[in-house]
């Protein structure tokens, strides 16, 4: 148990360091900038890292983009100009939520289409197979079991 | 009829996802257009890495076809490509060193201008100087707003001053056959 309670304890503190140096390193004369830099950091791509936000990164060019996000934050730039900043620079592909244009819309159109032919299928498929049973049928059923029984 | 169909629908989308899925296999995730292209050199106003005294800006390109390749000595794809650098220098081609250094920490600066100097010295005298200067880029402003992800890179600048060309990784005999050669020939021709 007490084993448990200090891990717990080093966990927390850990984390508390991490917050710690991060705010040490790029202070903010306001809360309000301070969080849209952490949102920013998280939501902006590492060029060279492909898979990571300039947060998580430790490559130079991610260290340098932080830097720049800080600078461009001090300097009062609101969310959408440094998001705009950045993609002159390393296109859309700096920034995580694409943009809306003939080449990606096919990213919100294919899901909806799978899921509207599905249905289709499934009620197209359904129809074909509902049995049809008719009078004569019935009757004949109902002298089996009779006679079964 | 309906048997066909059975058989034929999945057949065609598994043609199809074998067709998408082999070209991935060839694909490179760090290719891109660059967003700079056809844009003029962004503003900047940096020294020579030898004699700081000199000030270079955006101007000093107008009126030369010129290579800009961003290195380091840290940087061993670098190393590596300055031999070809030195091929297309004795062919007569304009080529200027944007220097980037790593291990400068603008809030900080662990290293002095004369130990970076002294690197560079070392190395060129190794490998051969391929650059007719160096533009030191002293705290990668100019590389960030280049665009620049990691050395090495180089970009093709006309006369105007505009990016005609942004090549991430190195130049060897076959990246500039296919992809500069063209232009660069065209741009020659312009002059």
């Amino acid at each position: 148990m007490k084993f448990y309670l200090t891990m717990a304890a080093a966990v927390l503190l850990m984390f508390c360091s991490q917050a710690q140096s991060m705010g040490d390193k790029y202070p903010f004369a306001s809360e309000a900038d301070s969080q849209l830099f952490f949102e920013l950091t998280k939501e902006l791509r590492c060029p060279k890292c492909q898979n990571q936000n300039i947060a998580d990164s430790d490559a130079m060019i991610a260290v340098d983009l932080k830097r720049k996000v800080h600078e461009l934050i001090l300097e009062g730039y609101d969310r959408q100009q440094v998001i705009d900043f950045m993609k002159q620079r390393y296109g859309d592909f700096v920034y995580y939520q694409p943009p809306l244009n003939p080449m990606t819309i096919w990213l919100w159109i294919l899901p909806a289409l799978f899921v509207v032919l599905t249905l289709i299928g499934v009620a197209v498929s359904r129809k074909r197979t509902a049995v049809i049973i008719d009078e004569a049928q019935l009757k004949k059923a109902q002298a089996l079991l009779e006679s079964e029984s | 009829m309906k048997k066909i169909t059975f058989y034929i629908v999945p057949l065609v989308l598994f043609c199809g996802l074998l067709v998408f899925l082999y070209r991935g296999l060839f694909a490179d995730p760090t290719a891109r257009q660059s967003s700079l292209l056809e844009k003029p050199m962004p503003e900047f106003v940096l020294p020579d890495l030898m004699q700081p005294q000199t000030l270079y800006t955006q101007d000093v390109f107008k009126g030369k076809l010129t290579l800009l390749n961003v290195w380091g000595v840290w940087c061993v794809t670098c190393a590596a490509e300055i031999p070809y650098l030195m091929q297309l220098r004795q062919e007569g081609k304009h080529i200027v060193g944007l220097y980037y250094d790593q291990d400068i920490d603008p809030d900080f600066g662990v290293k002095t201008l004369l130990r970076v100097q002294q690197e560079v010295r070392e190395k060129l005298a190794q490998l051969g100087n391929p650059y007719a200067y160096n533009i030191f880029d002293v705290k990668r402003d100019l590389s960030l707003d280049l665009g620049v992800t990691g050395a090495p890179e180089t970009y093709l600048i006309d006369q105007q001053g505009f990016i005609r060309l942004h090549h991430i990784g190195d130049v060897n005999e076959r990246v500039w056959a296919n992809k500069f050669a063209p232009i660069y020939e065209q741009l020659v021709s312009q002059q």
